[in-house]
C-alpha cells in the first residue's frame, strides 16, 4: 500500500497523519452529535473505541463474557451521560474511566457471580482471544490469574500506562496502595512466570 | 525479584494488545438499553409527596368552603343564669348554709325579677354577669393554680357578693309589694 501511494505521489505517513486528524474530526462531530441525542454518531464512536474499551475490560476482568458486559454497560452509561463530557480529557481516557467504572461496580454488585465465574475460571483455562502470541501469551494468562486488586493496578499502570495516580483515581485508591499492589503483582508475576522461564 | 526482571515485565506488559476486538458485535445490545423506554419518575417517594399535597390541598379547601360558607349572623344566646360549683381548691368548702340560702335565692329570683321595673331588672341582671363571669374566670384559673390562697379568697368574695346582690332583690321586690299593697 505504501509503495502504491508512493507512485501515487503521496507522503504515505503524510496520509496516515492526515487520516488521524480525520478521525478526530469525525470523533469531534459525532461527539457533539451524541451530546444531541443522535444514536448514529454514538454508533461511530462506539465503533471508534469499543476495541480499546474491550481490551481494558478483558485485561481487568481475565473473561470474556465479563469483559463483554461490561463494555455493553460502559457504552450505556457513555451514552447517558454525553452531556457531561466536557472535553477536559481525551474521549478515550473519559471512556476508559466509565469502563474501570463498570468492572468495578459489576465486581462489587455482583460479588457472588464474580466468585462462580472466578471459580470456573481456576477449573478451566481461560482462553481469551487477545492476539498475544508465545511468551505475551503466558504473561497474559499470569495476569488473569493475579488476585483482583494486583490485576487492577497491574493492567492500568504497567499494561495501559497509567500514573499510580491515574490509577487510583480511576480504581478509588490511595496511590500508595497502587503502588503496594503493583510490588505485589510483580512479585506473583515473577513467581509464576520464573517457573516457565520468561525471557521476555 | 530484580530490577532486570521487573524492567522485562514492564516490557512486556507494554507490547501486550491494549486493543482487543471482541468476539460478537455487541453493539445491538447496547442500542436496545439506549432505546429502551426511561424509566417512570413516578417513584413511591413522589406518589407520597403528590399524596401529601392532595391531602393538604383537600383539607384546605373544604376549610375555605365551610369558613366562607360561614356567613350566617352570629346568634347571640343569652347566658341562662348558671350558678358555678360552690367549692373549690383543697382548703376551701362552701358550707351547706351557704348552698341553701344560695338555692332558694335562685329558686325565688326568676319570681322576684319579674316583680321589678325593665330598668332595675336590667341593672341586676347586668351586676350578677359580671359576678358570674369574674367567678367563671377564677375558676378557671384555679383549675391550674388550686392552691392559690388569694385566687381563692378572691373567689369567695364573689359568691358572697353574689348572695348579698340575690338578697337585695329579694329585700327589693318585697318592699315594692309591700308599697303596691299599701
Amino acid at each position: 500500500m505504501e509503495a502504491l501511494l508512493t507512485m501515487a505521489g503521496s507522503d504515505y505517513s503524510q496520509v496516515m497523519a492526515n487520516a488521524d486528524t480525520d478521525i478526530a474530526v469525525d470523533e469531534r462531530a459525532s461527539i457533539l452529535k451524541a451530546q444531541r441525542s443522535d444514536a448514529r454518531a454514538f454508533e461511530t464512536l462506539y465503533r471508534l473505541h469499543v476495541d480499546k474499551i474491550y481490551g481494558l475490560c478483558l485485561r481487568m476482568t481475565g473473561n470474556v463474557s465479563e469483559a463483554e458486559d461490561c463494555t455493553q454497560e460502559a457504552f450505556i452509561q457513555a451514552w447517558k451521560k454525553m452531556a457531561k463530557f466536557r472535553g477536559d480529557s481525551a474521549f478515550a481516557t473519559w471512556l476508559h474511566r466509565i469502563a474501570v467504572n463498570a468492572v468495578l461496580g459489576r465486581i462489587r454488585k455482583s460479588k457472588r457471580e464474580q466468585d462462580r465465574i472466578q471459580a470456573v475460571s481456576e477449573v478451566e483455562p481461560v482462553r481469551v482471544a487477545t492476539g498475544d502470541t508465545g511468551e505475551l501469551r503466558d504473561l497474559a494468562k499470569a495476569i488473569d490469574r493475579l488476585p483482583e486488586r494486583a490485576r487492577h493496578v497491574f493492567v492500568l499502570n504497567a499494561v495501559y500506562g497509567y500514573s499510580h495516580e491515574e490509577a487510583a483515581g480511576m480504581l478509588g485508591i490511595a496511590a500508595g496502595t497502587s503502588k503496594a499492589q503493583l510490588h505485589r503483582a510483580r512479585r506473583l508475576l515473577s513467581q509464576q512466570l520464573e517457573e516457565q522461564g520468561f525471557t521476555a | 525479584m530484580t530490577n532486570e526482571f521487573d524492567d522485562k515485565l514492564d516490557r512486556a506488559a507494554r507490547q501486550l494488545a491494549t486493543e482487543i476486538a471482541p468476539e460478537r458485535d455487541l453493539w445491538p445490545d447496547i442500542e436496545a438499553a439506549m432505546v429502551e423506554p426511561r424509566r417512570s419518575r413516578w417513584t413511591p417517594m413522589f406518589a407520597q409527596a403528590a399524596a401529601v399535597v392532595l391531602l393538604v390541598g383537600a383539607s384546605s379547601a373544604i376549610t375555605y368552603v365551610t369558613v366562607k360558607n360561614d356567613n350566617a349572623p352570629v346568634v347571640s344566646i343569652e347566658p341562662e343564669l348558671v350558678f358555678e360549683q360552690t367549692s373549690f381548691g383543697a382548703n376551701y368548702n362552701l358550707g351547706p348554709g351557704f348552698q341553701d340560702a344560695r338555692n332558694s335565692l335562685r329558686a325565688e329570683l326568676d319570681v322576684e325579677l319579674l316583680r321589678l321595673s325593665p330598668e332595675a331588672r336590667a341593672n341586676i341582671q347586668e351586676n350578677l354577669d359580671l359576678i358570674h363571669t369574674a367567678i367563671s374566670e377564677i375558676n378557671a384559673v384555679l383549675e391550674k393554680e388550686p392552691e392559690n390562697v388569694l385566687l381563692q379568697q378572691k373567689l369567695l368574695r364573689a359568691y358572697r357578693e353574689e348572695l348579698t346582690l340575690l338578697s337585695r332583690v329579694g329585700g327589693l321586690t318585697r318592699n315594692v309589694t309591700t308599697r303596691n299593697d299599701i
